[in-house]
């Protein structure tokens, strides 16, 4: 037999689920859970039940109770989401997002900030120095006296009263020597200058960074770790790197270093992309020269040295055809990068 | 410089192919640069002669050839070309032989006619691009002779010496090289002269710039044109060829890498002496231009003239010519110093400069010298004298070099045997002084060949033992280590976060030229301008960021942009010492959004409001004031704190070619790069809620935003903690010159809820002090 709470529950459900709108649900919800509700009264009628009776009797309202709530509930949501549905339909999702000016960082400041990211890691610290500078801090001191071969007069800029425009950052490793003891260990990114004619590969402004550590028995593997390191970051896991005894004044042994990916374009060929090696005595010596000490004992410290071309790097990792696009700064180019 | 493979082989072996020898060479940091195939690199191809032809019975254009091949049957030919008769020498493809553009040849049937071969054209061969008609070869061309014999093929290596390696500016240098990282004998070495030396005849002067001079004489030679092979192979690597006795000069120079030269014996007049040249001395020079020298330049000098700049170039004057009868050959060492200042002060570098610069070997003086005689007199005839005239004394050998195997593995950074060590110097022609001390003390003692001057200390060794051993064979290791930040590293996070402001709020980010073109100063009185400028495109350096964002602003408005906002970070040079600052620079032109977008049809133009909002997104607390500058409209002057940091404003219409007004402010960042870094502290969310009421109120048009500011901040009231301006316009409906403003003041105290009497009391203050002070009519 059916207890008339069942009976009450069944009329209930029914009537909310018939419920045709918002207020008819409401009419229902007042009619059984409202303060003089059917479902409320069952409740004030509780008090008369005997010992045996009341806890199955409570038991059986609760359920009762909570059912038709649920029910009123659910119905509520039905509606409201009726309603959500109706007033949606006649948005069209497939319209543009609302757009944002957003600028792009220029391509050599991406390059710049990627590779300070990298050596950051690796432990150095930034290093600073003019761009316009005297001879000795960009030939004497870098090993490269006057009557040397290597020190080109042709290629480099000159100012009026004899200083000039630094042709490399190596002139931060003086610097920064001069400032502080060893060890060191620094990487200085900023602008160089050749005298050039302007084409699609040279600029008579390009940029760089220049690397510098010196510490107790650094050596070519050091050298070679570290800047394997960089180049399998900046182009990817699988790139090949190889380092080619070469030529520079100011380090002996001298390395220049290749990289090889398939990322790259043209990716079987070598390309050259630094210049890198053990820094030579005679840099140390004209350090502590102008320092007016020992503090760079050759017999003590060793140091490495490299130069990143910064321009060729972009052009290397974004596949950038023409060294003058990055000066020309059409928005066209940026935006391609932001 | 030039290389020739075949020239190369006469003094070592080599790999078959070039590549492997390029390879070899590039690894052990003696770049090859460029691989080019000179010649006939074709085999089965020989020469033959044409004995007769016929028209081919079943085509018009075809002729069939009878052709003599050297082996005493004759061969059938089918022919296409036509620019050939009977009796010519033509090179002849036989069966087998595979030709330059891939085609094989094989005996055919050509339309019922047997073919036993091919008639082959210049580019068939390799021989050049010409396709028009067969390859008729010289009369005297052997028949059946490899046409390889005709047209020697060859490698030419195109080298990158590095400056310290003078030794391998010539072929012999290179081949010893090679022998030495291939491990190979050398085939044969220039012989010493065994002439009599006769310290007299010939003096110096100046015997720093020239430490050793020599002179031999040779009569009655016939100068003339050289022979085939002499000419073939300066002509291969690039030089040019004169006459008989000039190329021997140059042939010795590629061969031994010691410059020679011949003078006409009988212009000189009287003694050689190699001297200074007196101030102001005038010189012609073999090149035709005369050339004004100085007491700092070294000649060679008869007893009247300069007759040569010593060890750059000849004179014109005593040069050999075709009448040329008797010659002094000249072969001498030149200190590198004084040629580099000499070459570099004329302006006039040279082959022989060139070499000298980088320092000749010194043991080569005399064998250069012989090893011309001889050719000499085996090319153009002539008598040599018995004996060589000298003056000065060589360099002696280089020091000797030691070297501690414990610092070769310290700097190399791996362990390599002692005995590799020495082998591979050994190998670089090092020889090792025998002393157990040194050994003991893990050390050896190097001597160094006359030709290695660049192996002056132990690292110099210590790189020729990477070259051989390889740099491959160093693994990489890790030496990462902390390190405290610098201000670098502060300056340039703050510039970071600046950058990533800008661009966040819309600007892009340009890099221009530090170079500037002349006349281009705005924004700046002057700027410094290079002594030696290349074009005039970049004359000085940049003043100001502003003229380098003009630029960019140009170019993006011919290429249709609609709206440019861009800003640049980056050093500026300010005259007159040329002190570095780091500026940053803003420039706004056109539309807000770049392209209209449906959300905000009505797109505005940028504008000053734009411009300082920028400065303010990327630099907080500024303050701007009105101010003066030449090239703006508009001007305001850009303070962070009391420090004036910069300037912004509308471009002068005077200075301005761009339609639209245009936007720019620069300001000084190194100024707000120091300011002290000190960490944000927190303070205390506020608990107690904040009461609002806006202001509405119309004044006239002159009275400015920051009078109405200060009217409602001054004197303070305690409760009030903000005013934002929401609203401004001014049109008919409020009367002409004058203004509609609306400001939101909000009202709080920290430690409790205010009540509506109080704020009441405090805003009433405030619009009582704007309607008495500013005479401003309020609205309700």
């Amino acid at each position: 037999m059916t207890h008339p709470l069942e009976q009450l529950r069944d009329d209930a459900l029914r009537e909310i689920e018939s419920a045709p709108d918002e207020q008819a649900l409401e009419t229902a919800r007042v009619k059984y859970l409202g303060k003089s509700g059917s479902i409320s009264s069952c409740s004030e009628q509780m008090r008369t039940l005997g010992k045996d009776e009341k806890p199955i009797v409570g038991k059986l309202l609760n359920e009762v109770r909570n059912a038709v709530t649920a029910a009123l509930e659910s119905r509520a949501a039905n509606f409201r989401s009726q309603m959500q549905s109706e007033a949606l339909a006649r948005i069209d999702v497939s319209l543009p997002g609302t757009p944002h000016e957003i600028g792009a960082l220029h391509p050599l400041t991406q390059m710049w900030e990627r590779s300070i990211e990298i050596f950051r890691r690796m432990g150095f610290a930034l290093a600073d120095g003019p761009d316009i500078e005297d001879e000795w801090h960009c030939f004497d001191a870098l090993n490269t006296p006057p009557e040397h071969p290597a020190r080109n007069e042709q290629d480099t800029f000159y100012l009026p009263d004899g200083r000039l425009l630094r042709t490399h950052t190596s002139t931060v490793q003086i610097r920064t020597m001069q400032a502080a003891p060893p060890p060191i260990r620094v990487i200085a990114p900023g602008a160089a200058y050749r005298r050039d004619e302007l084409d699609a590969t040279h600029s008579p402004q390009f940029h760089q960074i220049e690397g510098l550590f010196v510490d107790e028995n650094v050596s070519v593997a050091d050298l070679k770790g570290a800047l394997e390191f960089f180049m399998r970051e900046l182009f990817g896991a699988g790139t090949e790197v190889q380092f080619r005894p070469h030529y520079f004044p100011f380090t002996e042994p001298s390395l220049e270093i290749y990289v090889k990916s398939k990322a790259l374009k043209g990716g079987e060929r070598w390309i050259e992309v630094a210049g890198s090696g053990i820094v030579h005595p005679a840099v140390f010596e004209a350090v502590n020269k102008a320092r007016g000490d020992n503090a760079y004992d050759p017999e003590k410290w060793t140091g490495y040295a490299f130069g990143l071309g910064m321009d060729r790097l972009a052009m290397i990792l974004f596949d950038i055809p023409d060294i003058r696009l990055f000066g020309q700064n059409d928005l066209r180019f940026l935006r391609q990068f932001a | 410089m030039k290389f020739s493979v075949n020239w190369l082989r006469e003094f070592v072996d080599l790999p078959k192919n070039p590549e492997e020898i390029a390879e070899l060479l590039t690894r052990a940091g003696v770049e090859t640069e460029n691989i080019e195939t000179r010649g006939a690199n074709v085999e089965k191809v020989i020469v033959s002669q044409i004995t007769a032809s016929s028209r081919h019975p079943n085509a018009d254009r075809l002729t069939v050839c009878e052709v003599d091949d050297g082996s005493g049957t004759k061969r059938q030919i089918v022919c296409g070309a036509t620019n050939y008769k009977a009796g010519d020498k033509i090179p002849l493809a036989l069966p087998g032989a595979k030709l330059a553009n891939g085609i094989e040849i094989r005996k055919t049937n050509l339309r019922g006619v047997e073919s036993e071969g091919m008639l082959c054209s210049p580019i068939e061969l390799g021989l050049g691009e010409d396709a028009s008609g067969l390859l008729i070869l010289s009369a005297e061309a052997k028949i059946g002779a490899p046409l390889s014999d005709l047209f020697p093929g060859d490698t030419i290596l195109d080298v990158e010496i590095t400056p310290n390696r003078g030794d391998l500016l010539s072929h012999f240098g290179l081949a010893r090289e090679i022998a030495t990282l291939t491990g190979k004998k050398l085939k044969s070495t220039p012989r010493e002269a065994k002439t009599d030396i006769k310290k007299s005849g010939v003096t110096i002067s100046a015997t720093r710039e020239c430490p050793f001079f020599s002179a031999r004489k040779i009569d009655n030679v016939n100068v003339g044109p050289s022979p085939q092979w002499l000419r073939a192979k300066i002509e291969s690597v690039g030089i040019r060829s004169i006459s008989n006795i000039v190329d021997i000069s140059n042939f010795v120079m590629l061969e031994l890498g010691q410059p020679t030269h011949a003078f006409d014996a009988d212009k000189l007049k009287g003694m050689i002496n190699v001297r200074l040249a007196r101030g102001g001395e005038k010189f012609l020079a073999l090149d035709g231009k005369t050339y004004s020298l100085t007491s700092d330049n070294c000649v060679v000098a008869d007893e009247e003239w300069a007759v040569g700049i010593g060890g750059v170039m000849g004179g014109e004057e005593t040069g050999v010519t075709n009448l040329t009868k008797n010659i002094l050959l000249e072969a001498a060492y030149f200190s590198p110093a004084s040629i580099r200042r000499t070459a570099r002060n004329l302006n006039l570098p040279s082959d022989a400069s060139y070499r000298f610069e980088r320092g000749v070997d010194p043991e080569m003086v005399l064998r250069a010298s012989q090893r011309a005689t001889e050719l000499i007199r085996e090319i153009a005839g002539g008598t040599p004298a018995t004996e060589i005239n000298v003056a000065g004394k060589l360099p002696t050998n280089p020091a000797d070099v030691s070297l501690s195997y414990e610092k070769c593995d310290r700097v190399l950074g791996i362990s390599i045997k002692r005995r590799t060590v020495d082998e591979i110097l050994e190998g670089f022609g090092l020889k090792q002084t025998k002393s157990e001390r040194i050994r003991k003390n893990g050390s050896s003692k190097w001597k160094i060949p006359s030709y290695r001057r660049d192996l002056q200390r132990d690292v110099d060794l210590i790189e020729e033992v990477v070259r051989a051993y390889g740099a491959d064979k160093i693994p990489g290791t890790d030496r990462s280590r902390f390190t405290p930040a610098s201000i670098a590293d502060h300056a340039h996070d703050l510039e970071s976060a600046w950058r990533q402001r800008l661009a966040a709020a819309g600007l892009d980010e340009v890099r221009t030229s530090k170079l500037l073109p002349r006349e281009r100063f705005a924004f700046s009185e002057s700027a410094i301008e290079l002594r030696n400028p290349l074009s005039e495109d970049h004359v000085a350096l940049r003043p100001s960021i502003l003229v380098g964002l003009l630029g960019v602003l140009d170019r993006n408005i011919r290429a249709g942009a609609e709206r440019v906002a861009i800003f640049e970070i980056g050093r500026t040079f300010i005259p007159p010492s040329g002190k570095e600052e780091r500026h940053l620079g803003i420039l706004l032109w056109g539309n807000v959004a770049s392209a209209p977008n449906w959300r905000s049809p009505q797109s505005r133009s940028l504008d000053l409001f734009d411009l300082k909002g920028a400065l303010e997104c990327a630099v907080p607390n500024l303050s701007f004031h009105s101010g003066k500058f030449p090239d703006l409209a508009l001007p305001v002057d850009v303070f962070s704190g009391d420090q004036m940091i910069g300037f912004g404003g509308q471009l002068a219409a005077a200075k301005s070619n761009s339609p639209g007004p245009v936007f720019v402010a620069e300001v000084h960042a190194d100024l707000l790069l120091i300011a002290e870094e000190t960490a944000t502290k927190f303070r205390e969310i506020e608990k107690f809620p904040a009461v609002t009421r806006d202001i509405a109120m119309i004044v006239p048009e002159e009275i400015p935003h920051e009078t109405i500011l200060r009217s409602i901040e001054e004197p303070r009231e305690p409760l009030l903690e903000s005013v934002e301006l929401f609203d401004l316009f001014s049109g008919r409906e409020i009367g002409a010159a004058r203004k509609s403003l609306a400001y939101r003041l909000t009202y709080r105290d920290r430690s409790r809820t205010l009540t509506s009497e109080e704020v009441n009391a405090a805003h009433a203050k405030i619009r009582e002090r704007l309607r008495r002070d500013l005479g401003a009519e309020l609205r309700e």
